[in-house]
């Protein structure tokens, strides 16, 4: 198909459109020419029938079945046959009575059949022997003495053949051309419409990886193509913004991997530079497993987290009580508030049914109840509240912390993002914790978000789908 | 008890045979899943440590081998992917047990001993050591006579550190035998050790002789002596 239409669009748009044209200019042709010749004919037969009642007004018929033509202006009806009109007159018994003499004797046709009840024959088209075509019309004559006699009159077609070949001739020489100057400004218009779809390959092909912040120009944005350029612009952002996360990630990344092997190594490097005994050595080397242990927990979160993105981890779902899984995760951890000498509260309906995997979930209250206890203050304290609202299952993590400044919000959640850079580090985490939370949560068609004035605390969010049901609630244990 | 370690990396080799022949293992050390194979199908072992990630032929290749020829031991697989896949893969292939890399000692050395007592019942009732006597039926805790009150978790904590007294129990022991849980996570190491500083509060400070000791790095040991 491509083939056949050329290789490029443009010339596959205007091969198509001019054949359509042709097409449709052919059947127009065909149609114009149908109607042309039978208006043609129509005029042919109104003024054929004229003089068939002006012969009719000059036959004679003797009493002997001799015809005659005669006028008052004598031999004025002979001209007219002269002008090419051919007559025949037929008793109503079926013999002719005359003959043009133009005939030679050859009839016009058969005996003419006048339908009963009508006057005349209807007109039509015959080829005389002689080659003439000729159109015929005949219609029943009363004489005086009450009987009738058929009076035929025919008149050459040539002329009307003539003036509709020269109409067809007129189309066959007109309609190409139109045809072909079709195809050319098609051509040229296709060119000046594509023009755009060439600019921005051009500069799509200059779009790499390294200059992803540039977009394509769009003249007008309502068209299809500026619909197409604005459709690449939005793939452009999220490309940036995702080749963005993903050199921020690997630069926090392998920060994040070189502050414990850096430890390791200068641990290692000064602990044996200078003698020690043995209990010095054991000291250096648990120190130097301490950090070992940090570089396995971030290897572990972050493997958690790769193969959360490359979506390689099943769910495996059931019936969860949200209520029942925040005391669960509180339970967990709880010490760690009471050492701070904070409170931990769990509040909320026990009919908080969500569909979910109870371990992932778990992880990311986990992960959010221990953010909160280490922003809250010693003394501080932690409120989690599980509820239904009109669309989903809503947990509700609160802390007396400082609050997370409006510009940070939309970025807590990304890996290694930290506020306060030197803060976290001390505490010993990952920094990985909230990003675990928003996949979990995500993993359940779910949505995280941050709450809270500065300086009154902060208020993560957690909008599960609610599970639609009406049967009783089935409580796990 | 012999055990054959099948590992490519010489130093983590060397240093699980050294490991564990300081607990009085015979090892027979393999570098590659040929010897490894010519090994286990030339004379019989207590316990094979395989990795699963070979060069040539892989480790769960060499298990199915010597699945097929029909030897029974016991096969515990290392790997350093953390991947459903490889462990179901694994264990559909008849291995006995899996550890993934990097893993603590202590760890290989807990499952080692899990594996080769396999299907003997724990020691139920009370375990005494140095003065501590711990009733594990009516989960009563005494030590010199006085008798310490502990929450249920401390409980679980101190009887599974008495069991494996002697020996340096790691954190991520406690999180799957104890807590359950499979992930590691920094909040559950915080919370291990609020729960042994709190038992060692009540086990220990009143006494002159400390018990439980951190071991920097590694763990936790309940110990008469100073580690």
């Amino acid at each position: 198909m491509s083939g056949l239409l050329g290789r490029n669009l443009r010339t596959r748009l205007t091969v198509l459109y001019a054949s359509l044209l042709a097409g449709a200019l052919l059947l127009y042709a065909v149609c114009v020419s149908a109607f042309f010749l039978h208006n043609l004919r129509e005029q042919l037969d109104s003024s054929l029938d004229r003089d068939l009642e002006a012969v009719e007004a000059i036959l004679y018929v003797n009493p002997d079945g001799t015809v005659q033509l005669s006028s008052h202006e004598g031999e004025a009806d002979e001209d007219e046959l002269d002008r090419g009109y051919l007559l025949e007159v037929w008793s109503d018994d079926g013999r002719p009575l005359y003959r043009s003499e133009q005939l030679n004797d050859q009839g016009l046709g058969p005996v003419p059949k006048v339908a009963p009840g009508q006057v005349r024959e209807p007109a039509k088209s015959l080829r005389l022997p002689s080659g003439m075509r000729v159109r015929t019309m005949s219609r029943i004559h009363h004489l005086p003495d009450s009987k009738t006699v058929v009076v035929r009159l025919a008149i050459s077609e040539e002329p009307l053949w003539e003036e509709f070949w020269e109409m067809v001739a007129v189309l066959a020489v007109g309609l190409p051309i139109v045809v072909i100057l079709v195809v050319i400004t098609g051509y040229l218009v296709a060119a000046r419409a594509l023009k755009p779809v060439d600019s921005m390959a051009k500069r799509a092909a200059e779009i790499t990886a390294d200059h992803l912040h540039e977009r394509l120009t769009i003249d007008n944005p309502d068209d299809e193509l500026g619909q197409l350029g604005i459709a690449f612009n939005a793939t452009l952002a999220r490309l940036e913004s995702s080749f963005d996360q993903l050199r921020r990630f690997t630069a926090d990344a392998s920060h994040e991997l070189r502050t414990p092997l850096t430890a390791i190594r200068s641990v290692g490097e000064v602990s044996l530079r200078k003698p020690g005994d043995e209990n010095y050595y054991r000291d250096i080397i648990g120190s130097m497993l301490e950090e070992t242990n940090r570089l396995t927990l971030l290897v572990d979160s972050l493997l958690t987290v790769s193969r959360a993105d490359a979506g390689r981890v099943q769910p495996n779902l059931a019936l969860v009580d949200l209520l029942e899984l925040a005391n669960e995760s509180a339970a967990m951890v709880e010490v760690l508030a009471e050492e701070k000498g904070q409170t931990l509260r769990v509040e909320g309906g026990s009919s908080v049914i969500v569909r979910a995997d109870r371990t992932i979930l778990r992880q990311a209250l986990v992960n959010l109840i221990d953010n909160a206890m280490k922003y809250s203050p010693i003394n501080g304290s932690i409120l989690v509240q599980v509820a239904n609202d009109q669309e989903s299952a809503v947990i509700e993590v609160h802390d007396s912390g400082p609050g997370i400044p409006p510009e940070h919000r939309s970025r807590i959640f990304e890996r290694f993002y930290r506020v306060d850079k030197a803060r976290t580090r001390a505490e010993g985490g990952t920094g990985l914790g909230l990003s675990i939370a928003q996949w979990a949560v995500a993993t359940h068609s779910g949505t995280i978000e941050v709450q809270g004035e500065p300086g009154r605390g902060s208020i993560f969010v957690v909008r599960l789908p609610r599970l639609i049901s009406t049967t009783t609630p089935v409580h796990t244990h | 008890m012999v055990i054959l370690i099948v590992e490519d990396e010489p130093k983590v080799g060397n240093a699980l045979r050294e490991g564990l022949e300081a607990e009085g293992y015979e090892i027979v050390l393999a570098l590659t899943g040929e010897e490894g194979f010519f090994h286990a199908s030339s004379r019989s072992f207590d316990l094979i440590i395989l990795d699963v990630m070979l060069p040539g032929r892989d480790g769960i290749e060499v298990l199915n081998t010597l699945r097929k020829q029909g030897t029974q031991t016991p096969v515990l697989l290392l790997t350093a992917k953390d991947a459903i896949e490889d462990r179901v893969l694994g264990l559909d292939t008849g291995a006995d047990d899996y550890l993934v890399k990097p893993f603590a000692f202590a760890e290989l050395s807990a499952r080692i001993r899990a594996l080769l007592r396999r299907n003997k019942a724990e020691p139920e009732g009370v375990l005494a050591i140095s003065g501590l006597e711990v009733d594990s039926v009516r989960r009563t805790v005494s030590r010199e006579g006085h008798r310490i009150d502990l929450t249920a978790r401390e409980f679980d904590l101190l009887e599974y550190l008495v069991r494996n007294h002697g020996r340096v129990v790691s954190r991520e022991m406690l999180a799957r035998d104890l807590w359950k849980e499979t992930a590691r996570a920094t909040p559950l190491d915080n919370v291990i050790d609020v729960h042994v500083a709190r038992l060692r509060r009540k086990l220990d400070d009143p006494f002159s002789a400390k018990l439980l000791h951190t071991v920097r790095g590694v763990g936790f040991t309940l110990n008469e002596e100073q580690s």
